[in-house]
């Protein structure tokens, strides 16, 4: 390999048909003279600009269909002519510079054309020197170099994560393994599962249960999640009438007198509520909007008067914490889109509440398909209020236009899966943490169950991996009608 | 007793197998290598305009007729196709300057000859080969390379040696190809015309001789020609008339034009409908109808591209340099012989210092 030119923080490195190089890999360019290496990563491969090649093509083209020969070249000159021809160009973007063994960020020297050498750096070289793997490794996979690449439990302590790719191409796979990695290291996990596909983390594939059985809980709402009245609070009702139920302000007012009433009457219960919004002297478009919002409540199934079967979430946190960490599975699955924007509104409240007054140190938030269940006042709030509480959330996503540009400007860490789709492409490479080239390139060219790992959890090393295997029942496949007559 | 048809068949050949037997790649092979030799460890310089000024076309006549403005008495031709499997042979070769050393110049040359037997295309090409020309070496070089074609090399301050090696190794494959083939046309990539000096002439009527007694014709085919006749160019005689047509320019003055000997008798031929005119300079010593038969017999066998012989596009197409493949010699003399390759503008400066530079450079 041969270095050719340097524009910005661009690399054109020139490669011969014998030097096998893949998009994604990296690069070092020692120069011993300055003493000093230049790490790159190459982010495209393209045929190397030689002159006269399109004359050679169309030559052998157009005429090899119906012509015969032999060549009688005894100096064996056209091997070299194919060598030439089949130069690539491989465009690299600058990531550093190592110096007397150590890292730093230098991108501002240019090494020698005439006698820098240029060689693939190992990823298991660039782990150790960039120290991705930390003191909480979670294994996510193997690099194209067989690397099993761990990435640092840390670096997703107190960070804005992203996950995102086009159907089917292993996200929440990955995000499986993210959460049973936290909760190995006593994190709390709690996962909005939109599909039902997390329902069965404790379980192996053959059905037997696994270490994480007794570290998983599952709730579905209006079954096995329930709450009572008493068990939340006016702020937690106040968010969920105005936010998940759309109640105008008038009538919020109202409602909140009512609550008080009641909270000072010792009667918070489902069936005093629906009585004191009928008795109550307001005008009578305010009463019918409570009225409505209450029915909503109770036909969600989600309240209960019955303390019996009433769960306390702020409890189940401080177990799932004194218990060395778990996971709380949300399953959205059953629930209407009404009733799942209360159920998310509920339990985001409740976790601000319980991470607010430190009955809780944090929580690592799973979203699946946010946009489906949050309000877009929310988004702000879990990214930049919510985080400073201990809120941590990753969001999973298909669709990347339903996340706000800002949320991708402030992600510290992106796993990026494939995406052929150039308006996807667009979105996605407004991450902050790597250039629109890298994302755009790189990710459209990405394997099923390949993923960019990007930010913080790769020291900003934009590293490929193959996501591991997880021995885990598989609930998230998609029901087919014919499915007799498709291979699993 | 029933009569049998007597059938001749199609001539087969083995170009390549047949190029090796009769030693005429070993010899110039030999002679390639033993002149790269001589550039074993140089300085090289490549200089690209030079290189992109070649990879334009060049004019095929570059010998100019005087046709003086006499009347002739000849009259258009209309050619019937005469389809009976003639084999059609094209011959071409194609040779670029590679680049400079501190001793000479770099050559290389390829040669290609397409055959269509059977109505099939088949080609045979050779090269490309390296030549490192030299003060020390040229007359070594050329006089080796035109031992077998009668040919005395005569060393002159300016001789071309890239036009002079072109020429000598198509020379070289026309006088194998009239040598290897019977009942076949041969067709060349420009006239039949020589320079006074008596070995041209000797050497292309030789040439002519060996493809005639093989039964062969010889027709040489200029894409461009310069020549005028009347105030017109010749290739613009034939407009208006049906295609396939053909038209001879008979002129006193064509015999000994100035310093040339033309050896063919001179046409200009419109092969197929909306092709272009050509010249066409077919063997003087074969009978005047028999070279019209000739013509009628390539318009009957030949597929004609844009009214020109594809064995011979294809000659040309194959033989001719692209930019790839130059750079490919060059790396080649580069890890073979450890030349060192330095920027065009640079020779001066490695070559000399500071003194090799004017001030301001």
């Amino acid at each position: 390999m041969r270095l050719f030119k340097k524009t910005g923080n661009t690399m054109h490195i020139l490669c011969f048909p014998d030097e096998e190089v893949e998009k994604g890999e990296y690069l070092l360019i020692e120069d011993e003279k300055a003493h000093k290496s230049m790490i790159v990563q190459v982010i495209d491969i393209e045929f190397a600009n030689v002159p006269g090649v399109m004359e050679e093509m169309l030559r052998s083209s157009s005429i090899e269909e119906f012509v015969e020969g032999e060549d009688d070249d005894p100096l064996d000159i056209m091997s070299h002519i194919l060598y030439i021809q089949d130069a690539r160009l491989l465009i690299c973007k600058v990531h550093g510079t190592i110096v007397n063994g150590k890292l730093t960020s230098e991108s501002s020297w240019l090494p020698s054309r005439t006698h820098s050498i240029i060689r693939k750096i190992p990823t298991e070289s660039l782990v150790k020197l960039a120290n991705i793997e930390g003191s909480l490794p979670i294994m996510i996979g193997e690099t194209r170099d067989s690397f099993p690449l761990a990435i640092d439990a840390h670096q997703l302590d107190g960070r804005l994560s992203i996950i995102t790719g086009k159907k089917g191409t292993g996200k929440s796979h990955l995000s499986k393994i993210l959460a049973l990695g936290l909760a190995d290291y006593g994190a709390i996990v709690v996962i909005l599962d939109l599909n039902g596909e997390y329902t069965s983390l404790g379980y192996n594939q053959d059905g037997s249960k696994n270490r994480y059985y007794d570290k998983i809980k599952v709730l579905s709402p209006g079954k096995t999640f329930k709450v009572t009245l008493y068990q939340t609070n006016l702020y937690v009702i106040m968010r969920t009438l105005v936010y998940a139920l759309g109640l105008p302000g008038t009538s919020a007012r109202e409602f909140r007198h009512i609550w008080k009433f009641l909270e000072k009457t010792g009667r918070l219960t489902l069936h005093d509520l629906g009585e004191a919004i009928q008795n109550w002297k307001c005008n009578q478009h305010v009463k019918d909007a409570l009225y409505s919002r209450y029915s909503a409540l109770v036909n969600s199934g989600f309240f209960t008067d019955n303390m019996a079967e009433a769960i306390s979430f702020e409890k189940m946190l401080r177990k799932t914490e004194r218990n060395g960490g778990g996971i709380i599975i949300i399953d959205l699955s059953d629930t209407s889109p009404s009733d799942r924007q209360m159920v998310v509104e509920y339990v985001l409240a409740k976790l601000q509440e319980a991470l607010s007054q430190w009955k809780i140190r944090a929580v690592f938030l799973f979203a699946e398909e946010a946009h489906l269940y949050l309000k877009e006042t929310y988004w702000d709030d879990i990214v930049t209020r919510m985080r400073h509480f201990g809120l941590f959330t990753t969001f999973i996503t298909n669709q990347p236009n339903t996340i706000h540009e800002n949320i991708y400007r402030q992600a510290d860490n992106v796993f990026l899966l494939n995406f052929v789709n150039e308006h996807d492409l667009q979105i996605i490479s407004r991450a902050a943490r790597a250039d629109a080239e890298t994302i755009t390139s790189i990710v459209r060219d990405l394997p099923s169950h390949h993923c960019l790992l990007l930010g913080k959890v790769v020291k900003d090393f934009p590293i490929i991996v193959k996501i591991r295997s997880l021995n885990v029942k598989t609930m998230g496949q998609t029901r087919f009608f014919f499915a007799e007559k498709r291979e699993i | 007793m029933i009569g049998q048809l007597q059938y001749e068949t199609t001539p087969k050949y083995s170009f390549p197998r047949s190029l090796r037997d009769a030693g005429i790649s070993k010899r110039i092979v030999e002679l390639s290598l033993n002149s790269m030799r001589t550039a074993s460890g140089r300085i090289f310089d490549v200089n690209n305009e030079e290189l992109a000024s070649f990879f334009t076309e060049r004019v095929d006549d570059k010998y100019q007729l005087p046709i003086k403005d006499e009347f002739f008495p000849a009259s258009i031709v209309p050619l019937r196709a005469i389809r009976d499997e003639t084999p059609i042979i094209g011959i071409d070769v194609s040779s670029i300057k590679i680049g400079v050393t501190d001793a000479g110049a770099i050559y290389a040359v390829r040669g290609a000859v397409v055959t269509k037997i059977n109505n099939r295309y088949r080609y045979v090409r050779f090269g490309p080969l390296p030549f490192h020309i030299t003060k020390e070496n040229i007359h070594e070089v050329f006089s080796e390379l035109s031992r077998d074609l009668s040919v005395r090399f005569h060393l002159s301050p300016y001789i071309d040696s890239q036009i002079h090696l072109c020429n000598v190794i198509e020379k070289r494959l026309r006088a194998y190809v009239s040598r290897l083939v019977r009942r076949s046309i041969i067709l060349w990539d420009g006239s039949l015309t020589a320079g006074m000096q008596r070995n041209l002439v000797n050497d292309l009527s030789k040439m002519l001789r060996t493809a005639r007694e093989n039964s062969n014709i010889v027709i040489g085919i200029s894409k461009d020609t310069s020549l005028k006749f009347i105030g017109w160019r010749i290739t613009d005689l034939l407009n208006g008339y049906k295609p396939p047509c053909l038209f001879e320019i008979r002129s006193p003055s064509l015999s000994h034009a100035g310093s040339l000997r033309v050896l063919g008798r001179i046409y200009v031929a419109r092969l197929a409908k909306g092709g272009c005119a050509f010249r066409l300079d077919i063997d003087k010593a074969i009978p005047r109808e028999e070279s019209v038969v000739a013509v009628e017999k390539l318009i009957g066998n030949e597929m004609l591209y844009q009214g020109y012989p594809e064995t011979l596009r294809l000659a040309h197409i194959y033989s001719t340099f692209t930019a790839s493949d130059v750079i490919g010699i060059q790396r080649l003399l580069i890890r073979k012989y450890g030349l060192k390759l330095v920027a065009h503008d640079n020779m001066h400066r490695t070559l000399f210092g500071p003194y090799g530079t004017r001030l301001g450079d």
